[in-house]
């Protein structure tokens, strides 16, 4: 970059084709595009190049074009839709739990009283931890040994004995995404409480005069005035359901059996333990392509529904 | 009564009529709505708490002691201690006279770990800056052929998810010759950020008069000088709200520090922090503590700066 050339002023311009303001422009954005070209946008094609090829890293040195062969052997895969089909009552489950408890969470901190700001400032600290402790801590409470969870229960007389948490198939799924939703409520509640904001006080204030009661309000106002921020939010929360790993990994291990064998876990055993680059990466693009896919489909819906 | 009257008065006296115990009825709502929300974000974190400051005998009580009889930092001492301990297969065995259960293998990286996460989530932060505020403020103040578009290059690149990119990035970074080093941590988690950190800054540049532009440049100032001069000074609640965000991306990160890491050299906290949990044989009150440890930094930075983060998610979200 020379910076004589950002510095003075607007002279003719030899080049011609480029006005000052668009050398700027560029000299000022070379450094975003060298940096997202190089470990985005490259890594992206890349993956879509390495996809075509058998390329194992137990085979060194060895890399047949396959064409779309590993395309063909993921999506036929009864493993894969298994694990496909995982990866959407999970996602399903959370979005449907964070969507739920943000409202009322957004709801609670759009009313004025005392109090109110500290319990917005504590909303940020499930966002702010690291998924590793979040999945430690909830690792730590389901323990079917010395548990808070268990504990908790047992005092309260809801179970006789100690009971399998993460480890029972049916209850896996639902308590990884317990963990998800405690750390996701937070961004989902603080997007919906902007909505809540930008409704005008008017709407109220009239259907008030109209004789409108709290609930007839709240669902005739409150809710379709908010269809734009949930829309964001469940776009937001599917796109991270749906391409979520931590929890996976620290809680359950895609285990007990494959009970929690979700299409991002698979990916990663595909890829760096079984070492199968192709396929990983293949299975890897299935996955942006559907979330993307995913995102317009649901974005088209609930426009519709605006 | 005429129809005006009775439209006027019906919710006036309906109003009147309910005021007290509508009020009450708000109060004793808001009251139990606060403390269930305090119950739902914090007794996760507090039983997490209380286990880190409980000896190895206290924490396998059933029931659990909720609050512990006898506190203790003897698990935070362990951590402390456990650089200078050489772990051993048949050392761990024994039970650590510290925390009275078996400390793990990597114990000894976790301060390292720390330095390391602390490394990376600063040269992020920096380099965020430095890429991310040029490019944001020509997309916010100069109009350029191609702007529109490059705003959408950007949020594409945003939704691609990152567990697609760890084949092409772990090539990436290994045919560089940097797996294991710092730098394929950075480099990444640059790429990640970087367009958020860009989305926060633009809105807020947008939302900038655009008058202050002309006047510099009338007074003869220079594309980056009323960037550095103007624009700067004036977007500090933006800039804070980014420093943030990478930090705290850059710290919590674990998949892609999982691909590239494999010794202490380049280890982060939740790499170490992970490997306590697969191993069940190990201290529960010290795999507490080290999660105690992880979540500090954090949650103090969220609690400091409550006000930058939500006004920055919120810009950040809208602009995505």
């Amino acid at each position: 970059m020379t910076p004589s050339a950002i510095i003075r002023p607007a002279r003719p311009s030899l080049r011609g084709a480029l006005t000052y303001d668009e050398r700027a422009a560029l000299l000022f954005l070379a450094p975003l595009a060298i940096v997202l070209l190089a470990v985005a946008v490259f890594p992206i094609l890349y993956s879509f190049y390495i996809s075509l090829f058998s390329l194992r890293l137990t085979r060194p040195g060895r890399m047949p074009f396959v064409g779309l062969d590993n395309y063909l052997t993921v999506l036929s895969s009864p493993h894969f839709w298994q694990a496909v089909e995982r990866t959407a009552y999970f996602s399903v489950l959370s979005v449907a739990a964070i969507v739920v408890l943000a409202l009322l969470v957004a709801l609670l901190l759009n009313e004025e009283f005392p109090g109110r700001r500290v319990l917005g400032a504590l909303l940020l600290v499930p966002w702010a931890i690291p998924y590793v402790a979040n999945a430690l801590m909830w690792k730590w409470i389901y323990d079917s040994n010395y548990g808070a969870l268990n504990g908790l229960l047992y005092q309260l007389d809801f179970i006789n004995s100690y009971m399998v948490w993460l480890g029972d198939s049916p209850k896996t799924l639902p308590l990884i995404a317990n963990a998800f939703v405690w750390k996701e409520v937070p961004l989902a509640a603080i997007l919906l409480l902007v909505g809540l904001k930008t409704i005008p006080p008017d709407l109220h204030a009239a259907a008030k005069v109209d004789g409108a009661n709290t609930v007839r309000r709240f669902f005739h106002i409150t809710l379709p005035q908010l269809s734009t921020a949930f829309a964001l939010v469940v776009v937001y929360e599917t796109m991270m359901a749906i391409r979520h790993f931590d929890l996976f990994f620290i809680l359950t291990e895609g285990g007990p059996g494959d009970a929690s064998n979700v299409v991002a876990w698979r990916i990663y055993v595909e890829t760096f333990r079984n070492l199968s680059f192709g396929t990983g990466a293949a299975m890897a693009y299935v996955l942006a392509l559907a979330t993307l896919a995913l995102a317009y489909v649901i974005i088209r819906a609930l426009a519709r529904g605006i | 009564m005429t129809i005006a009257e009775a439209t006027l008065s019906t919710p006036v006296r309906h109003y009147r009529t309910h005021s007290s115990t509508r009020r009450f009825g708000r109060a004793a709502l808001l009251l139990v709505g606060s403390v269930l929300f305090l119950g739902y974000v914090l007794a996760p974190i507090a039983w997490l708490v209380s286990s880190s400051v409980q000896s190895e005998r206290e924490i396998i009580s059933k029931p659990p002691h909720w609050i512990p009889s006898a506190p203790t930092l003897q698990n935070f001492k362990a951590i402390f201690a456990a650089k200078d301990k050489a772990v051993t297969y048949e050392t761990r065995r024994a039970a650590d006279p510290a925390s009275g259960g078996f400390i793990p293998s990597t114990a000894s990286s976790l301060l390292p770990s720390m330095r390391n996460s602390l490394v990376v989530a600063c040269a992020v932060v920096l380099l965020n800056l430095l890429v991310g505020v040029p490019a944001a403020y020509a997309m916010a103040k100069i109009h350029f052929r191609g702007r529109q578009a490059s705003i959408y290059v950007i949020l594409t690149t945003r939704v691609i998810p990152d567990i697609a990119l760890v084949v092409p990035f772990f090539l990436f970074i290994r045919n560089l010759g940097l797996l294991d080093s710092l730098w394929s941590l950075i480099i990444t988690y640059l790429a990640v950020t970087v367009p958020f950190s860009v989305f926060v800054l633009v809105s807020y540049f947008e939302s900038l008069p655009d008058e202050l532009d002309k006047a510099a440049r009338v007074d003869g100032c220079s594309r980056l000088q009323t960037l550095l001069r103007v624009y700067l000074p004036l977007a500090r609640p933006s800039l804070v709200a980014v420093i943030l965000f990478a930090f705290l991306a850059s710290w919590n990160e674990f998949l892609l520090a999982l691909m590239f890491t494999q010794t202490p050299a380049s280890q982060t906290l939740p790499i170490i922090v992970a490997s306590f949990t697969s191993d069940f044989t190990i201290s529960f009150s010290f795999i507490n503590a080290a999660g105690v440890l992880a979540i500090i930094p954090p949650v103090i930075l969220a609690l400091i700066f409550e006000r930058y983060i939500v006004s920055g998610l919120t810009a950040g979200a809208v602009k995505g």
